[in-house]
């Protein structure tokens, strides 16, 4: 007999009283370490500045917010190629969005097995874009549109 | 703990979808297209361990984190957090937060022209016993205006997040008060279309939990969903 889990309510705007201790710096990442930046963007386009982000590789742990101009930036610990789980918390959000960001070349990741039910052309949505800085990886996340990130079942 | 997950259609309505248009900030950022099934399963992702070395006592007492006592009407909120066997989930983290007795939250975007309190910050962190157990001293929060619509106020209510076992258990909800008139009038609250799960968000208030001379007792149970696995050893702030 199974208990049905508790429901889910919204982050709410005032999430970082509750959760900045687990909150990243940037500052302090390794040699090693990859930095993800992106922005975080609504339906109009705007960008959402009371987002949180947490990424999940199965060795590492990643917890960071968005700035007033929707920017986030995290430091994760491995190659990530094979990506890495995101949820997503914000006001307006009554349960996390599920997503997953590679950070590798397009055609590895188009033919990665576990993405086989994403539509071709959403894929690309998943991919972060490396930038000219070594180990660095831009990611942004569109909550609704044309451009919509591919969310998965949660 | 009532209510067991052979009711299916109280199991799919326990929780909320992710448009709501009642709650106006859904419109424009809960998904607009299909949602897709991943084709690999989620059920080993486990999540960060946090050690008790971490966690200090005043960290679960938020009347103590300040040189004076903070305003309001003192509470205990304790409960149990179990996984959907209905087996305890030990050692893992809980992290709240709230508005102060006036309804402002330490917060720089809340406005409400409400005081803040020098004594409070709302913030609070936990882990569970080897039973499942936690317990928090705190205020009892006020409620607030929120500007969703017309004359809109937010029920008094504590945010609670939780880790348990992996991904899958990971959990953040809000905890209201027994016999709070703003309830029925609440989007956040009626997001949730099965009443039975409505109600479980609702704390009740615990006799013997409550403190002669010191503070009332309130009692929130919550079951994590997800497998057991072991959460994973990592090095973390």
């Amino acid at each position: 007999m199974k208990l049905i889990p508790t429901s889910s309510q919204t982050v709410g705007p005032f999430f970082s009283i509750g959760l900045a201790r687990l909150y990243q710096n940037a500052a302090e990442a390794s040699d090693k370490a990859l930095i993800l930046t992106g922005k975080v963007f609504d339906g109009d386009r705007q960008p959402i500045p009371d987002a949180v982000l947490e990424f999940w590789s199965g060795v590492s742990f990643a917890r960071v917010s968005t700035s007033e101009d929707g920017s986030y930036s995290a430091v994760l610990e491995l190659p990530l190629a094979n990506g890495a789980d995101v949820l997503i918390f914000m006001r307006g959000l009554l349960k996390p969005v599920h997503t997953r960001v590679y950070c590798g070349d397009f055609d590895a990741v188009k033919n990665n097995p576990e993405l086989k039910t994403v539509p071709g052309e959403r894929i690309g949505t998943l991919l972060a874009r490396k930038a000219t800085a070594p180990n660095r990886y831009a990611w942004d996340v569109f909550m609704q549109g044309d451009s919509e990130t591919v969310f998965f079942h949660f | 703990m009532p209510n067991y997950a052979d009711d299916q259609n109280a199991l799919e309505n326990s929780q909320p979808r992710y448009l709501y248009p009642d709650y106006v900030s859904t419109r424009k950022r809960a998904p607009s297209k299909p949602l897709i099934a991943l084709a690999s399963s989620l059920a080993d992702l486990r999540g960060p361990v946090f050690g008790h070395d971490s966690i200090k006592p005043e960290d679960g007492d938020l009347t103590k984190q300040h040189s004076g006592d903070p305003l309001g009407e003192r509470i205990v909120v304790t409960g149990k957090v179990l996984d959907h066997d209905g087996r305890p989930v030990s050692g893992t983290l809980i992290e709240i937060w709230q508005a102060n007795a006036a309804g402002r939250y330490r917060h720089k975007n809340d406005n409400h022209p409400a005081p803040l309190d020098p004594n409070f910050t709302g913030c609070g962190r936990g882990l569970t016993d080897s039973e499942g157990r936690y317990s928090f001293v705190s205020v009892k929060p006020g409620a607030y205006p929120w500007k969703n619509h017309e004359n809109a106020w937010r029920p008094a209510h504590i945010h609670f997040s939780l880790f348990g076992a992996g991904i899958l258990s990971r959990l953040v909800t809000q905890m209201y008060f027994p016999g709070d008139p703003l309830l029925a009038f609440d989007p956040i609250y009626n997001s949730v279309s099965d009443a039975g799960a409505r109600q479980r968000l609702i704390s009740t208030f615990d006799w013997p939990a409550t403190k002669p001379e010191h503070a009332l007792g309130y009692r929130f149970d919550i079951v994590l969903r997800g497998p057991k696995s072991t959460p994973m050893e990592i090095n973390h702030p």
